[in-house]
């Protein structure tokens, strides 16, 4: 598995771990990692301190999780992004979007 | 009466020579004209010494006679006093001259300083201003034309990452259309299931009717019709099995294209992003250091221009060397008038009356005090330059 999930006790936080790359080969895995959960207000901690690259597809992936839980009324944090992943955050400006926990 | 004109002519010429040093030191000729006063004084002295001695035997009448000496001296003194003069004014017309000139030509050379460095401040303004453009109609600078590749860089960043999103959200209405397909074959599977219990069904009406005998003939072929029925649909459910199968490979095309489409490598917008955001830096520092340098080399001209304004002004020491030159003329006039005065007395007689030489000291006297006058007045002009403003010319 490259993408884990750990959802807190109170079943309101729910972290995404990407253990490799975060590219289009992990759109099916990703996607049902949160597609079933409907917790009003849940927060969602997308942990990238793992993942050494990420295309443009997995800042699609982020942007449609960040929908997700729009929908739900709840939060995305992004955690811990490497130096690299971080960069193409910023020029995709998701700084603006989505908090960004360094 | 010979007592008295040998003393009368000693006075004249102390005058005449005091007249000669008084002269020398106003003028600040040469040394050598003071040692020859000097000089002339201790033969006088001499003189006056040697004619005391002899006071007793000389005759009235001799005492215009005897003194050639005295009239040689006196005629060598006109002459040196003429020549002197002469070398004298031509020096200062030539000093004039001179000076007149190199006053022109510098001041020429400061006013093309002047103009030459206004120009190139011009010049410099409109280099600089040039390599800030990207040469286009509008005059776009380069910076703004960075600045704006940059927002053009983030515009497409975002049509990508969008581009992204959009596809992924067809994927799962693909994925979606697929589970959709899924349950059409469960479905046909049942239809399949129907179509064989038909098939069971025809196949037993068939048996019962052939049973039946003759009476059965007529059941025989719709139990045959309805077989062939349920081997029809069979078939059809067959056919829409495939279609759906094939349908499921385009859609697997469909993935794979859209993954194409999702997903794409970030890395060297991250980099034309890294170039982009160095030339922005260093565009900005160019255009700094640009404008630091405009505004020292706007400030120095000025200052050449001060410089040389200032230098021009210094030039007026034209006038002043003018004035000096002409007060120093004169002085070449006075000593004239004395030499005049000298010669007429040398020339009228070799006997002197003491009215003459009254006479002759009294305008002596008149020159020496209105040189002085002249002298004084001269002092209280100006003798610097920076006293007082000058326009230029």
């Amino acid at each position: 598995m490259t993408v884990k999930t750990n959802i807190s006790d109170d079943k309101k936080v729910l972290t995404i771990v990407i253990e490799e790359s975060f590219e289009f080969s992990q759109y099916q895995i990703f996607r049902d990692a949160y597609s079933e959960i409907d917790v009003i207000g849940i927060k969602f901690i997308l942990d990238l301190s793992k993942a050494a690259f990420m295309d443009s597809s997995a800042l699609g992936m982020i942007l449609l999780l960040k929908d997700h839980a729009d929908k739900l009324s709840g939060e995305l944090i992004i955690s811990k992004p490497s130096v690299m992943v971080n960069k193409i955050l910023e020029i995709a400006q998701f700084h603006k979007l989505i908090t960004i926990q360094r | 009466m010979m007592n008295i004109d040998k003393n009368i002519i000693f006075r004249i010429g102390l005058s005449l020579i005091l007249l000669l040093l008084v002269n020398a030191i106003l003028l600040e000729i040469n040394v050598l004209n003071i040692l020859i006063s000097l000089g002339l004084l201790a033969l006088l002295f001499l003189t006056k010494k040697q004619k005391e001695n002899k006071t007793e035997q000389i005759t009235p009448h001799e005492n215009a006679t005897d003194n050639p000496l005295l009239v040689s001296v006196i005629q060598n003194l006109h002459e040196f006093y003429g020549q002197e003069v002469e070398i004298i004014e031509n020096e200062i017309d030539r000093t004039s001259g001179l000076v007149g000139e190199a006053v022109l030509g510098i001041s020429d050379c400061f006013k093309n300083l002047t103009q030459l460095s206004e120009d190139q401040q011009t010049m410099i303004a409109a280099l600089i201003l040039q390599s800030q453009s990207i040469g286009d109609d509008e005059g776009t600078s380069l910076a703004s034309f960075v600045q704006e590749s940059n927002k053009t860089l983030d515009e497409f960043v975002s049509v990508i990452v969008n581009t992204s999103k959009q596809s992924l959200q067809t994927m799962a209405f693909t994925d979606e259309m697929v589970k959709q397909f899924d349950s059409v074959f469960a479905l046909l599977e049942q239809v399949e299931r129907i179509a064989t219990q038909t098939n069971l069904l025809a196949l037993n009406a068939a048996i019962e009717a052939a049973r039946a005998g003759d009476a059965g003939r007529g059941f025989a072929v719709v139990a045959n019709e309805v077989r062939s029925l349920s081997v029809s649909s069979t078939e059809l459910n067959e056919n829409i099995r495939r279609e759906i199968s094939l349908a499921k490979g385009t859609i697997s095309k469909l993935r794979a294209s859209v993954e194409e489409i999702a997903s794409a490598d970030m890395t060297p917008i991250l980099k034309a992003k890294e170039h982009i955001g160095t030339m922005i830096e260093h565009i900005q520092d160019v255009s700094e250091d640009s404008k630091a340098k405009v505004n020292e080399l706007s400030n120095i001209t000025p200052q050449i221009a001060n410089a040389a304004a200032l230098g021009i002004r210094s030039l007026q020491f034209e006038d002043l060397t003018y004035q000096s030159l002409n007060s120093l003329k004169s002085n070449t006039g006075s000593i004239r008038q004395i030499n005049e005065s000298l010669n007429k007395f040398c020339n009228e007689s070799k006997t002197y009356t003491q009215e003459q030489i009254d006479t002759f000291r009294d305008s002596c006297r008149e020159i020496t005090i209105k040189s002085k006058n002249q002298n004084q007045n001269r002092s209280v002009s100006q003798d610097s330059l920076d006293e007082g403003d000058i326009e230029l010319f």
